[in-house]
């Protein structure tokens, strides 16, 4: 149509306006319409019978029937409420005092209390506050280096934006044109690996110099212990697990030992008892669930293995007084890097120690050993790769009972039993000094966690095992999260309507965004500046590489003014119909970028969540100290990105193997 | 009437139709949920499950679109803007309500009109499936939607004049903000001791606007009772 440079002027435009802080939805709405009219200007006809207008309605009705960006509702629904039904406090000293044996616990409990939620909601600035006022004075009070105290919270309080189910990768989504779950299994390892990154930091660094994180008192990680249970551990032996067993067995010396009444009922004993053998039962349906999925579900299963395995890790390690079993089991589990079979064993190592614990280079290089195996024709189930090609010669899929044993990988009982045994010693050695301290502080969790972790890891099961669609499963977890509320019964209906406008206010903020953005890029086009820039990247002869460093730089420095909303949606787009020349996996690109704005928002002195924490720190601590703590996290990002890069598979796997190619 | 009368009673209209709107939230999930249900367990989908389910949530968000800009919920770039005083930003505002804003929502709702006009001429169906629900009224929502948002952005230009005028920005209506749940968790919680908390409670809303306006957050600061 017209040269490229009006096209340009629109983009120059935008940042201006941007800049100048008018709301960008009617920004790029405006500068569209009036784009447009000179674009489709023709002066034979009437001044109201421009194309413009259709195009106009025709991108808002585009927006207000995008089934992708139906499901933005109702995951930030699910947000909203979460937010309003769990408490997070509780959840920070239960998570805390289950982790007490490790360095730097406070820290530690700041970081997992921050993914977890991140999983639940996606919302930045209430999380930094909120952990600002529960966990940043906790830690301050006991000694720990500010730097430290003011990292875990700023990085860990971003994580929401990446972890699924998050809105910005459905928001991505619809741009690319993507599938969600797709993106959602993509983000999905860089996502948890991130913080296995941050946790590494930190207890690395408060091994090294533990003069930052200086252990509790003894008093200040004390768990309460009811008279009635430590009269029965005096009774029955100190054992909590034992004490109870033969409680409920021997009714009269139980009666004997209470001679003032209040002798513990029945009913109390066997919670008692279920909250006792919680770790057990977890693991014994972890792997009970790997055992379906793999062999007889005919295809290995890693997702449903890690996203429980957050929770059983957290029981676990909760009650085990962590260092225990852990390293007994993480020494057995050390994957081979290169065979077939180390994918899917890699992936299902945290399911007996705790997804945390999984050595770095292994998940690299055993995601990737995946992904390198060439996906074998014919196959009946094409995410097996790995085992088929090994197996998929001999065993023809002809009839289905045969590829699904054929689809059992490699070494996989192996793997299985040995991983299924290290669980068992671990567990063996926890029950030995198994405490009724150990049994209260495991009660504490699976009140404030588990509802939450149940909600979440089901929405997750449902969405990366494809069995309802993302929109279908964001419906379920907005029920679940209203079940999950009125469980812990302190739900009124004045958050109700809270989370109902907040999540309206929300959407309406994303999706006229997005429907001026329609609006934009359309016109943006018609003047030919995409074709502009396309001809211009193109003519500077980059490699992928180059061409990479380049948008990603260029996105980071966009975080820095920006929300991740206006990136999403008015730059990212422009470099989307390149991906396909230099060979770019648009789902990989997408879940860099989701890595790369995390970055963006940890770098001084823009970042956000920084002034959110400076708000509610105690006056001594100063911006300064805070952006020193956030620095280190913001190159831990960048060095996720490049080991990303580099092992490809660590993005692109779990989506093929789940998805298919 | 007073200035501030008028712009509430704008605010009014939007909050209302807005409100009531975001009510759809709770019918989308009912019925996404009674899909899932009906597809998985009895295996009988219904025809016009997902249809109703896109309707519910467009409708939702556009009739929304004006009561966001009422309560300043529009995602704008305030890393400059923040930290402006306010006379400033409302100059700018009102320069660009009339550049940008006006003419992108006049067309939304010119257009609009005739596009749901042409949709009631011929009582348009949906034809996705082959008994669709009527589109008719679901297109109405644009020209709905373009005139609320049009009528609030009146009042925000209204708003823009008096704050240039007295150099504050005039109020509005309070309603719940994203930062309130931290008041909601620390009421009741237990292990966070009650200094911290108090503290916490009253400076909340201080906490949102000094992040915003984070580069020069002592001219935020003295503005107070901006519209952040």
């Amino acid at each position: 149509m017209t040269s490229g440079y009006l096209g340009l002027l629109m983009l120059g435009l935008i940042v201006v306006a941007i800049m100048m802080g008018f709301p960008t939805a009617f920004t790029l709405m405006g500068l569209g319409m009036l784009f447009g009219y000179v674009a489709y200007f023709d002066p034979t006809q009437s001044m109201v019978a421009n194309r413009i207008f259709d195009l106009m309605v025709q991108r808002t009705y585009g927006g207000m029937t995008n089934d992708t960006l139906l499901s933005i509702p109702l995951f930030v629904l699910m947000g909203y409420v979460i937010e309003r039904a769990a408490l997070v406090d509780k959840m920070f000293r239960a998570v805390q005092l289950s982790f007490r044996r490790l360095p730097a616990p406070l820290a530690v409990a700041t970081l997992v209390v921050c993914t977890f939620w991140g999983i639940a909601s996606g919302i930045v600035g209430a999380v930094v506050v909120l952990m600002g006022v529960i966990a940043m004075r906790p830690m301050l009070k006991a000694g720990y280096d500010t730097r430290l105290a003011a990292g875990v919270i700023t990085a860990g309080g971003t994580l929401g934006i990446l972890i699924p189910p998050s809105v910005m990768i459905i928001v991505y989504a619809a741009v690319a044109g993507q599938s969600v779950v797709k993106l959602y299994a993509a983000a999905m390892v860089p996502g948890f690996f991130l913080a296995f990154l941050y946790f590494v930091y930190v207890v690395g660094w408060a091994i090294i110099d533990p003069k930052v994180a200086p252990k509790l008192p003894e008093s200040e990680q004390r768990m309460e212990v009811p008279d009635w249970l430590e009269r029965l551990t005096d009774t029955f032996g100190g054992n909590a697990l034992g004490a109870v067993v033969r409680g409920l067995f021997s009714p009269a010396r139980l009666r004997a030992a209470y001679p003032q009444g209040e002798v513990p009922g029945v009913g109390r004993l066997l919670g008692s008892l279920g909250v006792a053998l919680g770790p057990i039962l977890i693991s014994a349906a972890v792997f009970g669930g790997a055992w379906w999925y793999v062999v007889i579900h005919n295809a290995p299963e890693p997702v449903q293995v890690e996203a429980v395995s957050a929770s059983q890790g957290l029981s676990e390690l909760a009650s085990s007084s962590a260092g225990l079993q852990s390293p007994a089991a993480s020494g057995v589990q050390e994957p081979p890097p290169a065979t077939g079979s180390a994918s899917t064993a890699g992936l299902q190592e945290p399911a007996a120690a705790s997804s945390v614990q999984e050595p770095p280079s292994a998940a690299g290089s055993a995601s990737s050993a995946g992904l390198q195996e060439p996906p074998s024709e014919g196959a009946a189930a094409p995410a097996a790769a790995a085992a088929q090609v090994e197996q998929g010669l001999t065993a023809p899929p002809a009839v289905e009972e045969q590829a699904a044993r054929a689809a059992v990988p490699e070494g996989f009982y192996k793997w299985f039993w040995g991983l299924a045994a290290a669980t068992m010693l671990g567990l063996a050695v926890f029950y030995r000094s198994f405490t009724a301290e150990n049994l209260e502080i495991q009660r504490l969790l699976y009140s404030s966690v588990m509802p939450l972790a149940l909600l979440t890891v089901l929405v997750l099961v449902v969405i990366l095992f494809g069995i309802t669609t993302a929109t279908e499963s964001a419906g379920v977890g907005a029920a679940g999260a209203f079940l999950l509320a009125w469980h812990s019964g302190n739900f009124t209906f004045e958050k109700l309507k809270e989370s109902i406008y907040l999540t309206a206010k929300t959407t309406a903020m994303v999706c006229w965004l997005f429907v001026g953005s329609g609006l934009f890029s359309a016109v943006f086009a018609l003047h030919g500046g995409q074709e502009l820039i396309e001809r211009w990247l193109m003519s500077m002869n980059l490699t992928p590489l180059q061409f990479l460093m380049l948008t990603q730089a260029l996105i980071f420095v966009l975080g820095w003014p920006l929300e991740w909303t206006e990136i999403i949606v008015i730059f990212v787009p422009i470099f989307l119909p390149l991906l396909a020349h230099f060979q770019i996996d648009p789902v990989f690109f997408g879940t860099l970028v989701a890595v790369n704005l995390q970055a963006a928002f940890l770098s001084p002195p823009v970042a956000m969540s920084a002034f959110y924490l400076k708000g509610v720190s105690p006056p001594h601590v100063t911006l300064n100290q805070i952006f020193a703590g956030m620095m280190p996290y913001m190159l831990i990002v960048i060095l996720c990105m490049v080991l990303m890069y580099n092992f490809p598979g660590m993005t692109l796997w779990l989506p093929e193997f789940l998805y298919g190619k | 009437m007073t200035i501030q009368s008028f712009l509430f009673a704008i605010d009014r209209i939007s909050t209302t139709v807005g409100k009531a709107a975001a009510w759809l939230l709770i019918a989308l999930t009912a019925l996404v949920c009674i899909e899932v249900f009906r597809r998985y367990a009895l295996n009988s989908p219904s025809q016009w499950g997902f249809e109703l389910s896109v309707m519910m949530y467009g409708a939702l968000f556009m009739l929304t679109g004006a009561y966001t800009l009422a309560q300043d919920g529009h995602v704008r770039g305030d890393f400059l803007y923040g930290s402006m005083p306010p006379r400033r930003q409302a100059g700018f505002d009102l320069v660009l309500y009339f550049l940008f804003f006006f003419p992108g929502i006049i067309a939304l709702l010119y257009a609009g009109w005739d596009y749901a006009g042409s949709s009631w001429a011929i009582r348009e169906h949906s034809s996705i499936t082959a008994d669709g629900p009527p589109l008719y009224w679901f297109k109405s929502v644009i020209p709905l939607a373009g005139a609320l948002v049009l009528l609030q952005g009146v009042a925000e230009v209204v708003r823009c004049v008096v704050c240039l005028k007295t150099g504050k920005w005039p109020e509005r209506l309070k309603d719940v903000e994203e930062i309130d749940v931290v008041k909601d968790q620390l009421e009741q919680s237990t292990y966070v001791d009650d200094d911290a908390r108090r503290a916490a409670i009253e400076n909340v809303s201080s906490i949102e606007e000094a992040a915003h306006g984070r580069l020069g957050g002592a001219a935020a600061n003295q503005s107070g009772g901006g519209t952040k």
